[in-house]
C-alpha cells in the first residue's frame, strides 16, 4: 500500500561505512533543498575511524527555522548492510527505506518492524547500475541523491544545475556522468517505486538566499571578520573544522596559519602573537585544553589578551571523541592554576558563532585576559541554515591600548601593571612601540613587571587583576529570555542545547528558557528574579554532574529544581525532549 | 629579517635597568647579559626595538635585570612564545633566552621545530649543564658519573649529545661560545641577531655553585674561538666536526651558516608581497567574499 504523509516536520537520514560519501550525500540534498526555501538542519553522526566505522547524516526538514534532530526518520538510506540490521527501529510510522544490498533478506523480527509500521522498501540496484556505466562506487551516490530527490518531489533540473556548479571544476566529463546517474535515480523511482513519496513541509521563499554552513565555518569567517590575523592549531576533533576552515582560506584571508607540533605550541604562539599586538586566537578540545591551561594562566598574569576556542566532546581522557557533551564547562572556569581574572562564553548555533567573535577579541583586549569560547561537536559540525550577517554591525575596541605617541611619550614603565588602575584596567602598549619598555613579567610583579614578592605588592597586584572580573561583569550582557517572557516552567540552559530547546517551546505558551551566553563571570539577577516568579525551574545540560546548575548555586545560591541531563556524546533529540519536557 | 640600522644608536646605559642582581658571584649570566647588551648596542637596536624572550631557570631573572620589551614566560616553552610575536611583527628583533633544562629536557620539542620551523628569530642557550635554579639536579647534558642533587650516584641515563641532536635537525645557524668570553659572544650574538632563520647559540656557562666539572677555569683552558683557527662556517662537515669532537678542546664560534634556506614566514604563500605586519591588520574585515561559498 502507498502512503503519503503530510507533517510540518520530517527528517531523511543515510547511513553507511565512513568512505562511503554520506557526507556528501546529506549536503547535496541539504543544499537542493534550501535553494528551494526549506529549512534544513544537518547532524553528522560517525566513528573515530577513517574507513568502515557506521556512520550517518541527517537532516531535519522544516517549514519554519529548525536547528534540532529528532530520533525518528522519515527516509532512512542505507548503503550497506549494517544500517539495516540497526536503524529500522528509527523510521517512523508509513516511512521509506531505501537500501542497496543485492538479495537482502530480513529477518522475522526485522519484516515485522517494516510489516507494522506499513514502512516502504525500496531496493536501488546500485551495482547492476554502475556495472552499465564501468563507474566507480562512488558516483553510485548521485543515483541515491536522485532517489531521495524524487521522494520528496523535487524537480530534477534544479539538481542537475547544482550538480553542473558543484563538479564543473572537475571536467565535462564528471559533469556529464553524474547527471546520467540522475536519470538513472529518476528512472528507478518511475518504474520500481512509482507513487512512492514523502511531503516536504512548506517552502519559505525568505530563506532560499540563506546561507548553509557548519558551526565552524561560522566562527572561522567570524575570527576574520573579527580582525584575527593569526590562528594556530594542533588537530583534535571537533575541533579540526575550525583550524582546517581557517587553512583552506589562508590564500584569500592572508590569516597567518601555523599547525603547531602540540597544543602547548599553538597556545604559546598565539599568546605570544598577541603580546606583540595581533589578534590570534587557536582552538582544541578537552584533552588539548589541558596542555594549553599552563599558559592560559600566564596570559592571566601578564594581562594578555588571548582568545582560544574549546570545542568539547564527551571525556574523559579520549573518551567519545566523535560525539558532544558539555562536561569542559567547570574545567573551562576553574581549570590551570592559580586564581586570575577569565571570561568564559559560549556559542550556540551559526549566528552566535559568527556574531560572537569580534565581542570576544573585544573582551580580551579591553580586559587584557584570557577567553575561551565554549563550543561542542553539535555546534561545530552540525549543518545551519542561517540569515547572511549583518556585516556592519561589529565594531573593533582595543581597550586601554596606547598607541597615540604624544600618550606613548607620556607612559612610565610602572604605567603597565599599574594597581591602581581603573577597574584594574591598565595601559597596554606593543612592543616595538616608542615608548619606555616594561616585562611582561610571568614572576608576581610590580608595576612595571620587575619580579615583586613582598607582601603589599603581592595583594596589590592580586587585587588588580580580579578587579577586571567586577569591572567586566557589569558590562557583560544579561542571559537572554526566549519563549515565555513570564514563564511558569523556567528552563535553564546553554550551548547547543538551545537549538533543540527553542524548537520545543515553540507553541508553548507557559515555558521560558533563559539561555545563557556568559558563564564567567556569571550574572544571576535575571535568572533569580525569574526563579522566584516561576513554579518550576529546570536545567538541562549535557553532563552528568550538572555544571550549571553547580555554578549557579555557588554564585547565588539558588538550586534549580529539576534536571535533565544527558551524557551519552548525543545531542538532545527533538522528540527526546518534547517528551521528557511533557 | 633585515634590522633598520639607525645611525643614533643607543648606548649600554640605555639598557640599564636599576633592579639589584640576583645571579651568585661568577655566574655565567652576567657575562652573557653584558654581550646581549653590547650586541644590541653594535646593532643600533634600541630597547623599545627588540623583544627579549625569557624561559625559567637562572638565566630568566635577566627578565628585570635590562630593559627592552620583555617576556619571563613558562618553563620550556619560551620558543613557541617568540615565534609567534615574530610572526605578528617581522619587523621586530625576537631573542628568546632558554637554559639546558628547557631545551633539551621540558620543551626539547619546541627546540626540534624551532630549529625545522626556520623561525627568521635567535635562540640563546644558557648552557650550564645543570638546573641551577631549582638547586644542581642534572639535565640531559649532565656529564656521566657526575654527582648531582638527587642523581647522587650520577645520572642513570646518558648524557644527550646536544650538537650531534642540533646538527641533525638540518639547522641553518648554529655557533657555541662561552660566558667568559664577551667579545666572542658578541660577535656570534650579532651574526646570530642578523641572521636569516633560526640562529641557535649555545653558550657554555659557568655555574660556580652547582657545575664543578665544567667550571670557568675548565671553560678557559678548553674553550677556543674556531673562527680564528680558520674554520669556515659554510662548511657543513668541518663544522660538525668542530662541534662534535670535545674531547680534548672546545671549538667556539659561528660554527654553521647558511643564508640560502628561506624561513617560515618567507615561505608562507598568503604572506607573498605583504607589506604589512599582522600586528598592522587589526581591523574589522569585510567577510562578504567569504559568505558567498555557503549560499
Amino acid at each position: 500500500m502507498l502512503r503519503t504523509k503530510i507533517m510540518s516536520r520530517i527528517a531523511f537520514k543515510v547511513t553507511g561505512a565512513q568512505g562511503q560519501g554520506i557526507n556528501s550525500v546529506g549536503e547535496m540534498v541539504a543544499k537542493g533543498l534550501k535553494r528551494a526555501g526549506h529549512h534544513v538542519f544537518g547532524y553528522r553522526e560517525y566513528m573515530s575511524v577513517i574507513k568502515g566505522g557506521h556512520s550517518s547524516y541527517q537532516l531535519d526538514i522544516s517549514d519554519c527555522h529548525i536547528e534540532s534532530s529528532q530520533t525518528q526518520v522519515d527516509i532512512l538510506v542505507c548503503l550497506n548492510y549494517i544500517g539495516l540490521k540497526r536503524d529500522l527501529p528509527s523510521i517512523k510510522k508509513g516511512g521509506v527505506l531505501l537500501h542497496l544490498i543485492p538479495d537482502w533478506k530480513f529477518s522475522a523480527e526485522d519484516q515485522k518492524i517494516l510489516d507494522d509500521n506499513l514502512i516502504q522498501v525500496l531496493y536501488l540496484p546500485i551495482e547492476k547500475i554502475l556495472k552499465e556505466h564501468h563507474s566507480r562506487p562512488i558516483v553510485g551516490n548521485m543515483c541515491v541523491v536522485a532517489v531521495v530527490w524524487g521522494l520528496l518531489g523535487r524537480d530534477y533540473d534544479t539538481l542537475k544545475e547544482m550538480v553542473t556548479e558543484r563538479f564543473s571544476y572537475k571536467g565535462e566529463k564528471v559533469v556529464e556522468l553524474n547527471h546520467i546517474f540522475i536519470d538513472e535515480g529518476k528512472k528507478f523511482l518511475e518504474e520500481d517505486a512509482k507513487g512512492v513519496s514523502i511531503e516536504v513541509p512548506k517552502p519559505d521563499p525568505s530563506c532560499k538566499d540563506d546561507l548553509l554552513l557548519v558551526g565552524s565555518e561560522a566562527m572561522g569567517m567570524g575570527m576574520v571578520h573579527a580582525g584575527c590575523r593569526m590562528y594556530c592549531g594542533y588537530p583534535m576533533t571537533p575541533s579540526t573544522p575550525l583550524l582546517d576552515y581557517m587553512a583552506s582560506h589562508q590564500n584569500e584571508t592572508g590569516v597567518i596559519i601555523k599547525q603547531a607540533e602540540d597544543e602547548i605550541t599553538a597556545m604559546q604562539m598565539v599568546s605570544g602573537a598577541a603580546w606583540m599586538g595581533t589578534r590570534a586566537a587557536t582552538s582544541t578540545s578537552g584533552g588539548g585544553y589541558d596542555l594549553m591551561s599552563e599558559t592560559l594562566s600566564l596570559n592571566g598574569i601578564i594581562e594578555n589578551p588571548s582568545v582560544m576556542v574549546l570545542a568539547m566532546r564527551q571525556g574523559p581522557a579520549t573518551g567519545l571523541p566523535t560525539w558532544s557533551g558539555q562536561g569542559d564547562m567547570l574545567l573551562s572556569i576553574f581549570g590551570s592554576h592559580g586564581e586570575y581574572p577569565r571570561l568564559v562564553m559560549a556559542v550556540s548555533d551559526c549566528q552566535d558563532s559568527f556574531d560572537l567573535m569580534p565581542d570576544a577579541f573585544n573582551y580580551a583586549e579591553e580586559y587584557q585576559l584570557p577567553v575561551t569560547i565554549l563550543t561542542d561537536k553539535n555546534i561545530a559540525e552540525g549543518l545551519f541554515m542561517q540569515p547572511q550577517y549583518d556585516l556592519k554591525k561589529a565594531k573593533i575596541s582595543r581597550g586601554n591600548l596606547v598607541t597615540d605617541q604624544k600618550k606613548l611619550d607620556a607612559l612610565k614603565s610602572a604605567d603597565r601593571y599599574d594597581p591602581n588602575a581603573e577597574g584594574g584596567v591598565s595601559p597596554r602598549w606593543l612592543p616595538g612601540a616608542k615608548a619606555v619598555t616594561y616585562c611582561a613579567q610571568g614572576d608576581e610583579h610590580d608595576g612595571e613587571g620587575n619580579v615583586a614578592e613582598g607582601i603589599d605588592n603581592a595583594i596589590a597586584q592580586m587585587n588588580k587583576r580580579m578587579k577586571k572580573m567586577d569591572t567586566m561583569k557589569a558590562v557583560l550582557p544579561e542571559p537572554q529570555l526566549i519563549g515565555s517572557q513570564d514563564p511558569e516552567i523556567l528552563i535553564v540552559s546553554w550551548g547547543s542545547n538551545r537549538g533543540p530547546i527553542v524548537d520545543v517551546i515553540k507553541d508553548q505558551s507557559n515555558i521560558g528558557y533563559l539561555h545563557y551566553t556568559y558563564l564567567w563571570p556569571l550574572k544571576t539577577e535575571k535568572l533569580e528574579a525569574l526563579a522566584k516568579k516561576a513554579k518550576k525551574t529546570i536545567l538541562i545540560e549535557a553532563t552528568y554532574q550538572g555544571h550549571l546548575g553547580k555554578l549557579i548555586s555557588m554564585e547565588c545560591g539558588l538550586n534549580l529544581d529539576e534536571q535533565i541531563l544527558k551524557f551519552d556524546g548525543r545531542p538532545f533529540f527533538y522528540d527526546e525532549l518534547l517528551s521528557k519536557l511533557s | 629579517m633585515a634590522i633598520s640600522l639607525d645611525s643614533n644608536g643607543p648606548g649600554v646605559q640605555d639598557y640599564y635597568c636599576g633592579t639589584e642582581c640576583t645571579w651568585c658571584d661568577g655566574c655565567g649570566d652576567y657575562g652573557i647579559m653584558a654581550a646581549v647588551k653590547r650586541a644590541l648596542v653594535e646593532l643600533k637596536i634600541h630597547p623599545h626595538e627588540v623583544a627579549l624572550c625569557f624561559d625559567i631557570g637562572c638565566h630568566g631573572n635577566a627578565s628585570d635585570k635590562m630593559l627592552g620589551y620583555r617576556i619571563h614566560g613558562l618553563h620550556g616553552r619560551i620558543i613557541p612564545f617568540a615565534a609567534g610575536a615574530k610572526l605578528a611583527n617581522p619587523n621586530m628583533p625576537v631573542i628568546a633566552f632558554g637554559g639546558d633544562g628547557a631545551s633539551f629536557s621540558e620543551g626539547v620539542n619546541h627546540l626540534v621545530h624551532g630549529i625545522r620551523s626556520h623561525y627568521p628569530m635567535t635562540f640563546v642557550m644558557h648552557n650550564n649543564a645543570n638546573y641551577g635554579l631549582t638547586k644542581g639536579q642534572a639535565s640531559s647534558v649532565t656529564w656521566q658519573n657526575q654527582p648531582m642533587n638527587i642523581s647522587p650516584n650520577g645520572i642513570p641515563e646518558d648524557t644527550l649529545q646536544s650538537m650531534e641532536f642540533i646538527f641533525s635537525l638540518q639547522p641553518t645557524f648554529v655557533a657555541r661560545s662561552w660566558s667568559g668570553d664577551i667579545p666572542q659572544m658578541t660577535r656570534v650574538l650579532k651574526a646570530a641577531i642578523q641572521h636569516r632563520g633560526f640562529a641557535f647559540v649555545d653558550i657554555l656557562q659557568a655555574c660556580p655553585t652547582y657545575n664543578k666539572f665544567t667550571s670557568h677555569e675548565w671553560l678557559l683552558e678548553h674553550c677556543f674561538d674556531a673562527n680564528e683557527k680558520g674554520h669556515d662556517p659554510s662548511d657543513l662537515e668541518a663544522a660538525k666536526k668542530v662541534a662534535f669532537d670535545t674531547t680534548d678542546r672546545v671549538g667556539c664560534g659561528i660554527l654553521y651558516q647558511n643564508e640560502d634556506h628561506p624561513t617560515f614566514y618567507e615561505r608562507l604563500k598568503p604572506r607573498e608581497g605583504v607589506k604589512t605586519t599582522a600586528v598592522e591588520e587589526v581591523k574589522i574585515t569585510d567577510v562578504s567574499g567569504l559568505m558567498k561559498e555557503f549560499i
